[in-house]
């Protein structure tokens, strides 16, 4: 039934089929549906083909394959031909066909997108002459719509050949009368291939389904509220599609955007399955306050499927694990803690968005202040049903592990370190400056490679797949599963990070064209399963230390009476955590075309992310002297509501098409969280309940966000050149006092497709695509938490009652005055097209100024608090440029080679900061410089003579061991020493498929200044000094006078010169190096099964890939992993090599 | 299928009233509740005495579970001060931040300075805010404000002087207004020695003599006399400091515990203020930190020699505040003394409050200002009562140079580790750079005050570092 359906909507005159379709019947079904899963893919006018002795199935698969074009034949007429020869060099689909049928029984002809075989009639006798009457004139009706069954208003409809035609109108719809049968139409639609239609008798309504256009200006870009497409676009937009996203081996989503678009920063916390994956576009807008170590983070909007993810980027876990204690010394202070979209699958997602300027994101208002990311999950596609199966597994190591001392040449140090200082290594604690039970109580010739113990491990990833879709035009749905466990990388068998997914998408559209309704639901569990905190610090453990465990397994606490309890890794191990998180998405749209160009919709988006946490200290893991049973309970619920009705209006007016839309929003966000501590427990069994605690300890919180918007945007394209576009908003919100809620904000775009020209078009042929745009614009910012312009009072659950009474403290400072910080965005592209556009590329210029700063001002504590919320007059600048290439180099039939390359540089400034010599800022910050400028010690090196470490003073002259820490400015000795912010960072990417196979390479480079591994050797092992390992670098010491060397004189006197000049290093620019590096971030090797073995297999597809992640690093920085800077103890980033396969039924 | 049904005509006016609607009631869908679940407004706070209590509990409970140092029962003035000072050894060998303390080579990027720094200033914002919400209140009573200020006033001299004695000066903060307050410069010593006078002055005056509720843990007058001798006597003020003394003594109130093992419980007959201990195990932080944590190893904190040699033969503190465990390191037995006075690490059969002022402490107060006075034989009566209790013979000193001396001793012996007693003791009476120049190799006179932590110089341009912290 939806095959005579589909042919009917095709208008195919039936009786031209009807013999055929009584043989064919089944066969063609499956090679039509063949031919429409393969018509995705590239196409060329032209056919190349040679071969010799072949089936005639398989020289119209190949043309198939180049052009396009579906065929319908039987292979019993194809049979009775026999193999022949072909050799066809670029010549017209209508040229091979002649030339492969020349001579053969069989003719042809081409109805619309399709190729129709049949077998000449024979010629018995010569025909009588037929009087060629006129063909009948008709009145015509069509509908345009796109492959699921969208109208395309503006198309146009000409007869072929002439100027005469029509255009459809909001429904899609178009009339034509007094046409005569046999006349070939031609439907075209910018973005979408010209379709022709030949007219037949008897067909009521022509049905015109239009395929997107192949060329990449085209394809689809997922904008705010809607579609674009790449060429009539004013905003900056990058995306990231599924293709690239499923060739990365990443169970986070958010890596495989790493080194993807220009002027996104992809910053992962550690490499513990699930942990945390910072996200920045364009720099950070915010000063940073850095109160008591924290620093905001600016991150982008996250939106999937239209609905704002509840939890945002922002950590989900309360209680202790190992993705926690991990902590990042980077610029980004955060405490680490679990990712909420590590819940989403990657194999979910059909595309990522990224909305960069004012035009692109100013319709979000003060949502989108810092960027948008938006999220498409996958919809289902017209046709027969298709099964998807993908499975694959993988192997994660450790990348860069370090080179640690071994035993001699860790006892070697500690005993020189003694030696320096004229010190005799003892075993009396009471002698403490000799105290050194490593070197006198520890077994010597014990040697545990601890690095390999805790990181050594290589561990395994499953991933399995599994979707269905299909459906016809109108209605079309997905659904889909999935699972997911990652290993940790780490000791202990059960700490892993599982995941199931079921995703679905349901589409449909009244047979009228007028009503469509899209829903969308995600359901996702994740379970993470940790050892209680990290300790990945002890990889730092002395080579020599004693056994940790006895031979049952049980903890170890004393060692000849050295307490092991710093010593003691395993007892993590044996303090389970337990994390589920469980996300819903649903998403609905409705949208009514109720009158010609004017559609009313409304986007209704419900996300709620829920985590229940448990972790417990049972007795094994603790000391047997001292026992306390204690589980801790936590609940963190997010949740969002999105309303957002809409009134969408497209209307041709003179040579130009305007859109318009107008819409409101309305957001309500809440987070609960509480948490429960028991203690007192009498047996290790009861740790599973709260009810068995002899104490309890309670804890919750809660935060309430409405935010209310009206918008519109104004779109008109005029001549397909000109491209103006205006947004503007008022925004409410309830983080802000009465009297401030409320706030204003605007953009402007335009865009001149310079290429459509004729002069252009004259002067440079080879360039087939040029656009120039810009916009300007604001938006602002309420990134605060609610209730803040008020002094509360708490009560405090966590700490008994004092006299009955529980107690109560002040919540916060408060300042009721506090509004929205205004973000005004510049950005200026140009985009150019190369022979034939295929070569793209795309420049931009972007300058963000963030004003009226809102945010945590630092207060000295003696106010009793470390900041207070405020607007700061200061304005803070990010400014650079990104260029993007897209290249098609080879493409042929059976070779494709493109590339894409992206580089961006953003260059922060600090505008104008007034008053700041009387702000808590000064000396932190200069006006005319990054924010990102470091102050410390300028560091001279090693003093030959003596080995101790050497600054330069203030002035920058005189040298010292001993700076003063106060800034040069005010007599001390600091100074700016580094800027860290990142010079430069992009990515190169390779995409080369040949016949079968196919291999994407693809590295991402990124450059900035940044803390050493120097840093952690004096901040967290003093060489010598500590019963801590090092680096094998620290043996590059001083030893004697005339030793030029990287570390100083050993010491473990802290009262010594040495071990004084040596502390002040960390704060000094020898701290501080060039962190440049190139990574083969992923490398995707894919075979797909030759067609003819497929059909024996009855499949549509089947491939087999191998994806590799982290591969390889190019980097001058010395010891650690370049992208997880400052500390070299932190759990590395891994690197993943997965094999699979994949197949569709 | 027949949608029209659903969208009579006109639909576009229906449609733009809609939007209308929605936009003229922007300023209704943003409404949140006055305040959050979890909170009230400042105002509500101090509507009535059941909610002012919260507050005033969460003065005298909060900051001992603020988790930073220099709270009421954090140990980090026990621990930090006995490793400055000569009390006590740092044996563990991972932790260059404490290692400081015993090395005496602090500087300004300490984080366990930097907490000691802060944590006052946490607690004290509350306490300046309850003192000022109660006094603004309408709803509350007369006796009920008198009561409850003087109570605090007591809690935010306690902050003040364990502040200056460790820092020196410090900006004297008594208001809420962050805009002034986080401008103020360090006030001298004895501007803030001045404050805390008349804080107490005040309390002494208005607290009842009895407690105020179960318990020693809401302040009553003799708290304030008890507070009030010690500030006399470190300002030598001898008549002073006797008199608040003799106060307190002469009340009747309090008898020393003739158990050892009683005096740091809760319902101590010694105690005249104590708080109950609200860590996280309901414990106090000196007995998670000094108890050692596996049993037959070296603990953490040991005594020094000095320490362990200051107790005379037969003195019962040794045995009963201090744990004594016998390690056998390199086949010799050693026997190492780790502090004892609190023994739960985790909640047991009796409850440990956290000491404050005590009877001990006082009986030494009025020995040591009656020696000055040139009362040697009261003093010498007031020292004794201490000995005696703690097993040792009577002093016979007789000299008010031998007196003092056998007075010093006997707060080494009988107030270590608690409160910082031998650090502020050595600083007291100028004998800290002889002392303790003999004792630590590192020792230099500017040690005797920890630094200005150096991110709160950055964030106030007023402050001053400390001399010989560059």
């Amino acid at each position: 039934m939806h095959f005579k359906d589909f042919y009917k909507s095709r208008g195919f005159h039936s009786g031209l089929l009807t013999k055929t379709l009584r043989v064919v019947k089944l066969t063609a079904i499956i090679i039509l549906v063949a031919c429409l899963q393969v018509s995705a893919k590239g196409y060329s006018q032209t056919v190349t083909l040679s071969r010799t002795h072949v089936s005639l199935v398989t020289v119209f698969e190949e043309i198939q394959k180049q052009t396009g074009y579906n065929f319908l034949y039987t292979y019993e007429d194809l049979d009775r031909i026999g193999p022949v020869d072909v050799d066809l060099q670029k010549v017209p689909l209508t040229e091979a066909m002649d030339r492969c049928l020349h001579n053969k029984a069989l003719t042809y002809s081409i109805v619309e997108r399709t190729v129709v075989i049949k077998r000449k009639e024979p010629v018995s006798a010569p025909e009588p002459p037929v009087e060629i009457a006129p063909l009948p004139l008709l009145d015509i009706r069509g509908r345009v719509v796109d492959s699921i069954g969208n109208p395309l208003a503006g198309a146009s409809v000409t007869i072929k050949g002439t100027n005469k035609g029509t255009k459809t109108n909001a429904r899609g719809e178009f009339d034509m009368k007094d046409v005569r049968m046999g006349t070939v139409l031609v439907i075209s639609y910018t973005g979408f291939n010209n379709t022709e239609l030949r007219l037949a008798a008897g067909i009521e309504m022509y049905i015109v389904s239009m395929q997107r256009s192949q060329d990449i200006l085209d394809a689809t870009v997922i904008q705010a509220y809607g579609t674009t497409s790449r060429r009539f676009n004013v905003g900056s937009i990058s995306t990231v599609d599924a293709a690239t996203i499923e060739k990365q081996p990443v169970t986070n989503v958010l890596l495989a955007l790493s080194g993807q678009a220009p002027g996104l920063a992809v910053n992962s916390i550690n490499g513990v399955p699930g942990s945390r994956v910072l996200i920045q576009i364009r720099g950070q807008n915010t000063i940073l306050s850095n109160v008591n170590g924290f620093s905001p983070y600016d991150q982008p909007l996250f939106i999937v499927d239209g609905v704002p993810f509840s939890p945002q980027n922002n950590n989900i876990s309360q209680l202790g694990g190992l993705y926690s204690v991990q902590v990042y010394g980077g610029g980004i202070n955060s405490n680490g803690g679990l990712n909420p979209f590590n819940n989403i699958n990657p194999a979910d997602i059909e595309t990522i968005s990224i909305l960069k300027d004012a035009d692109a994101t100013s319709i979000y208002g003060t949502q989108g202040s810092n960027g948008v990311i938006l999220i498409t999950t996958k919809k289902g596609k017209a046709g027969k049903a298709n099964f998807n199966l993908t499975a694959n597994t993988g192997v994660n190591t450790a990348t860069r592990q370090l080179k640690l001392l071994n035993r001699e040449q860790f006892l070697q140090l500690r005993k020189d370190a003694f030696a320096a200082d004229g010190r005799t290594p003892g075993n009396d604690p009471n002698n403490y400056d000799n105290y050194a039970p490593d070197l006198t109580i520890f077994d010597q010739n014990k040697s545990t490679d601890w690095q390999k113990l805790i990181y050594g491990k290589s561990s395994s990833n499953t991933d399995i797949h599994a979707s269905l879709s299909g459906g016809n035009g109108n209605n079309t749905f997905l659904i889909s599963g999935g699972y997911t466990r990652s290993n940790y990388n780490y000791p202990g068998s059960s700490f892993a990070d599982q995941r199931f997914t079921i995703h679905s998408a349901i589409h449909h559209g009244s047979q009228d064209g007028k009503l469509s309704i899209d829903f969308g639901s995600d359901y996702g569990y994740d379970q993470n399963n940790s050892p209680g905190f990290g300790g990945g610090q002890k990889i730092l453990l002395p080579p020599n230390t004693p056994d940790l465990l006895d031979s049952a397994g049980n903890l170890l606490w004393n060692y000849k009476g050295v307490d092991l309890t710093g010593y003691q890794f395993y007892a993590y191990q044996k303090m389970p955590t337990l994390l589920q998180n469980y996300n819903l998405n649903q998403s609905l749209r409705i949208a009514y075309h109720f009158l010609p160009g004017l559609t009313l919709s409304a986007n209704l988006g419900y996300n709620r992310n829920t985590s229940t946490e448990k972790s417990q200290v049972p007795a094994a893991a603790q000391s047997p002297a001292y026992v306390q049973r204690q589980a801790s309970f936590a609940n963190n619920n997010f949740q969002t509501i999105n309303i957002e009705p809409q009134i969408d209006y497209s209307i041709a007016i003179g040579k130009g098409q305007l859109t318009a839309l107008a819409g409101a929003t309305y957001k309500k966000n809440t987070n609960n969280s509480n948490q429960t501590s028991g203690y007192g427990y009498a047996n290790d069994l009861f740790l599973g309940s709260i009810n068995g605690a002899a104490s309890v300890n309670n804890f919750d919180a809660s935060d309430l966000y409405k935010y209310s918007a009206g918008f519109a945007r104004l779109k008109y394209i005029y001549d397909q050149k000109y491209i103006i576009s205006f947004t503007g908003r008022r925004d409410g919100s309830s983080n802000f006092g009465p009297g401030h809620q409320f706030g204003n904000f605007a953009s402007a775009g335009a865009g001149w497709i310079f290429s459509e020209e004729k002069p252009f078009k004259a002067a440079l042929p080879f360039i087939s695509y040029g656009k120039l745009s810009g916009s300007y614009g604001t938006s602002g910012s309420d990134g605060i938490a609610s209730y803040k312009y008020q002094s509360f009072w708490t009560p405090v659950g966590y700490i008994p009652p004092f006299l009955g009474t529980q107690p109560a403290v002040p919540d916060n400072l408060y300042n009721p005055n506090y509004s929205w910080a205004l973000k005004k965005s510049l950005n200026l592209a140009l985009d150019l097209g190369f022979f034939h556009d295929r070569l793209l590329l795309n420049a931009n210029y972007y300058r963000n100024r963030e004003g009226n700063q809102l945010g945590g001002y630092p207060l000295p504590i003696q106010a009793g608090f470390s900041s207070v919320l405020g607007n700061l007059p200061a304005t803070l600048q990010n400014s650079g440029w990104e260029f993007s290439i897209t290249s098609n180099n080879i493409k042929t039939s059976d070779l494709t080679w493109t590339t894409n390359f992206n580089i961006s540089f953003n260059r922060n400034k600090l505008l104008s900061f007034p008053n700041l010599e009387s702000s808590s800022y000064k000396s932190r910050y200069v006006v005319g410089k990054p924010i990102s400028i470091v102050y410390g010690y300028l560091y001279k090196g090693v003093n030959p003579d003596n080995g101790l470490m050497e600054y330069y003073k203030g002035d920058g002259k005189t040298v010292t061991t001993n700076p003063d820490y106060r800034y040069a400015t005010e007599g001390g000795d600091q100074v700016p020493i580094a800027n860290r912010e990142v010079k430069y960072m992009g990515g190169f990417g390779n995409n080369i498929s040949y016949r079968h196979f196919s291999l994407y390479v693809f590295f991402q480079f990124s450059s900035q200044t940044a803390p050493n591994y120097m840093v952690t050797v004096y901040n967290s092992s003093f060489p010598g000094q500590s019963i801590k390992n090092s680096p094998v670098e620290v043996l590059d010491h001083w030893r004697h006078p005339g030793d030029h060397t990287t570390f100083g004189k050993l010491t473990t006197d802290p009262n010594s010169e040495a071990y004084i000049s040596e502390s002040n290093f960390g704060n000094s620019s020898g701290g501080y190096s060039d962190d440049t590096y190139l990574r083969l971030k992923t490398l995707s090797l894919s075979y797909s099964l030759p067609q003819n073995w497929l059909k024996k297999m009855h499949m549509q597809d089947l491939r087999i890939y191998a994806n590799a992640q982290n591969l390889l690093t190019f980097t001058n920085y010395k010891v650690g992993d370049p992208e997880q800077f400052n500390d070299y103890t932190a759990l590395p980033l891994q690197r993943t090599v997965a094999f699979g396969l994949s197949f569709n039924f | 299928m027949k949608y029209e049904v659903f969208f009579p005509h006109h639909k576009i006016m229906i449609g733009l009233l809609l939007m209308a609607g929605l936009s003229s009631s922007c300023k209704r869908l943003i409404e949140i509740p006055p305040n959050p679940a979890t909170a009230v407004t400042e105002a509500q706070q101090f509507s009535d005495s059941a909610t002012a209590m919260t507050a005033v509990a969460g003065c005298f409970s909060y900051q001992s579970n603020g988790g930073g140092s220099f709270t009421f029962n954090d140990g980090n003035l026990a621990r930090n001060t006995g490793m400055s000072s000569d009390e006590l050894i740092y044996t563990y060998t991972g932790d260059p931040a404490g290692l400081q303390f015993y090395a005496n080579n602090l500087n300004a990027f300490n984080g366990s300075v930097s907490g000691m720094w802060a944590s006052p200033y946490i607690g004290l914002y509350p306490v300046n805010a309850t003192i000022n919400g109660i006094a603004a209140s309408s709803g509350l009573s007369a006796s009920f404000k008198k009561a409850t200020i003087a109570e605090l006033k007591v809690v935010r001299a306690l902050y003040y002087f364990y502040m200056i004695n460790i820092f020196g000066g410090v900006p004297y903060v008594s208001s809420t207004d962050y805009q002034a307050t986080s401008r103020l410069a360090r006030s001298p010593v004895d501007t803030v020695y001045a404050r805390i006078l008349s804080d107490l002055t005040d309390a002494q005056q208005a607290l009842p003599e009895e407690y105020p509720s179960e318990g020693r843990f809401l302040p009553n007058r003799n708290v304030a006399s008890a507070f009030l001798s010690k500030v006399y006597l470190y300002r030598q003020e001898w008549q002073k400091a006797y008199d608040a003394a003799n106060t307190v003594i002469s009340s009747g109130e309090y008898i020393l515990e003739p158990d050892l093992n009683n005096v740091f419980l809760e319902g101590s007959q010694e105690a005249i203020w104590q708080l109950p201990a609200t860590g996280s195990y309901s414990v106090t932080s000196e007995a998670q930190s000094f108890v050692p944590q596996s049993s037959g190893t070296v603990p953490t904190y040991i005594f020094t020699s000095l320490l362990k040699d200051a107790f005379e033969s037969g003195d019962q503190r040794l045995d009963k505040w201090a744990m004594a465990t016998t390690v056998n390191i390199g086949g010799v037995d050693q026997v190492f003394y780790s502090p004892y006075k609190y023994k739960n690490v985790y909640p047991g059969a009796t409850v440990e409050d956290y000491m404050i002022f005590r009877l001990g402490e006082v009986y030494l107060i009025r020995a040591e200002a009656a020696a000055h006075l040139g009362n040697t034989g009261e003093a010498l009566d007031d020292l004794n009562q201490v000995r005696l209790r703690a097993g040792v013979s009577a002093s016979t000193a007789s000299t008010e140079d031998d007196l003092l001396a056998a007075i010093m001793h006997e707060r080494q012996t009988e107030l270590f580790t608690e409160w910082g007693s031998r650090w502020l003791d050595l600083k007291r009476t100028g004998t800290i750079d002889a002392v303790l120049g003999a004792e630590k190799p590192g020792w230099d006179a500017h040690d005797a005050l920890y630094p200005i932590p150096n991110a709160q110089l950055n964030l106030n341009g007023l402050l001053k570092q400390n001399p010989g912290y560059q």
